[in-house]
């Protein structure tokens, strides 16, 4: 297999309505596996949130990482993703996360850490229209002189990665310390007293409402790789339902590293 | 008994885990790397279950590479970090 280019695919975007934490873990599962098999385009997808999460990485402990009693207090549900990294602390309009679905093909050969800065070579390029000078910081943070922005993550799987992005559009750090456990110790561990220090929002950034924000990346895209509006079909969106009563919206899953 | 393990670029190795009559018993590893395919993770949880607990690091780190396919990917995590994490847990060193 040889390396292909962004512009070897058709970009389909999917932006549609807010859908549940489970929805969107197996969205991503679906999606993947997808594109892998060649039954969909490599895809672009923003996601919209219908309701808070916090969304642990493929190997975190639950009990280690968030706080069931703080998180059930804020109604927050607390999921289990596909890929690896740590945990994120989100509130519908308060994060920008997308996903990419892309055939292997696009990082062949690729070392693992240079495969995400490939894979977000767009939206450094989007920030920087934005006037946010933002840069990748090893293995899967983008930050920049003001704190960090987002974070990464990658799974490889049946032919095809997915490269998901959680951007903090703004955030309530106090909300997120009282229910992600590993953000108290990270803090005290870098000995940094405000946690605002350590996450620096696009809001405060940009001053641009989210939709703003979204709309200047997906622009940003278009004009770098090509995009085509697309939707989601009928056979994902059962597929994907099925995949979160089966898996991500169970305890068995949410928990199997208790 | 909890023990951690920072790699260099911050990823956090974790393992819990209890001695019973010498021997590692329920133990979970935990953490933000980056692991494929991901059955590698519970794997690894049964390699260590049942060890003696006062066996020499390096054989516990080699009980760990034996259950890693060498097609497996692993960043931010490695068999002696485990180990380190489970020497720690043994010896109450619970910082990273």
């Amino acid at each position: 297999m040889s390396r292909t280019t962004w512009r070897d695919h058709d970009w389909q975007l999917i932006h549609t309505g807010a859908q549940t934490p489970s929805q969107h873990m197996a969205l991503d599962a679906v999606l993947t596996d997808e594109v892998g098999a060649g039954r969909r385009k490599p895809t672009l997808r923003i996601w919209e949130w219908a309701s808070s999460a916090v969304v642990i990485g493929r190997f975190q402990s639950l009990r280690n990482e968030v706080d069931a009693e703080a998180a059930q207090r804020h109604r927050i549900e607390v999921v289990r993703r596909i890929s690896g990294g740590g945990a994120m602390f989100i509130e519908p309009g308060n994060t920008i996360t997308y996903s990419i679905y892309a055939p292997l093909s696009l990082i062949q050969g690729l070392p693992f850490s240079a495969a995400y800065a490939y894979m977000d070579k767009w939206v450094l390029a989007a920030l920087g229209e934005l006037g946010i000078e933002a840069w990748y910081q090893p293995l899967n943070d983008i930050t920049s002189a003001g704190g960090k922005i987002a974070g990464a993550a990658q799974v490889r799987r049946a032919g095809a990665v997915l490269h998901h992005v959680t951007m903090a559009y703004d955030i309530d750090t106090s909300k997120m310390l009282e229910v992600l456990r590993i953000g108290r110790e990270k803090l005290s561990d870098k000995g940094t007293k405000s946690a605002a220090k350590r996450v620096d929002p696009l809001r405060s950034q940009t001053g641009l409402p989210r939709a703003k924000v979204i709309e200047a990346m997906i622009d940003t895209f278009r004009r770098l790789h090509g995009l085509h509006d697309d939707v989601l079909r009928a056979e994902e969106i059962a597929a994907a339902e099925a995949c979160a009563a089966e898996k991500f919206a169970t305890p068995a899953w949410t928990a199997d590293v208790p | 008994m909890h023990g951690e393990y920072k790699m260099p670029g911050g990823k956090l190795v974790v393992i819990d885990l209890e001695v019973e009559a010498g021997r590692l018993t329920n133990v979970q590893l935990s953490g933000d790397f980056f692991l494929e395919p991901d059955s590698v993770l519970h794997a690894i949880d049964g390699a260590l279950d049942g060890l003696e607990a006062d066996l020499p690091q390096a054989a516990t780190t080699r009980a760990i590479e034996a259950v890693i396919p060498d097609t497996a990917m692993l960043y931010g995590i490695s068999p002696e970090a485990v180990s380190t994490a489970v020497q720690r847990a043994l010896h109450g060193e619970h910082k990273a």
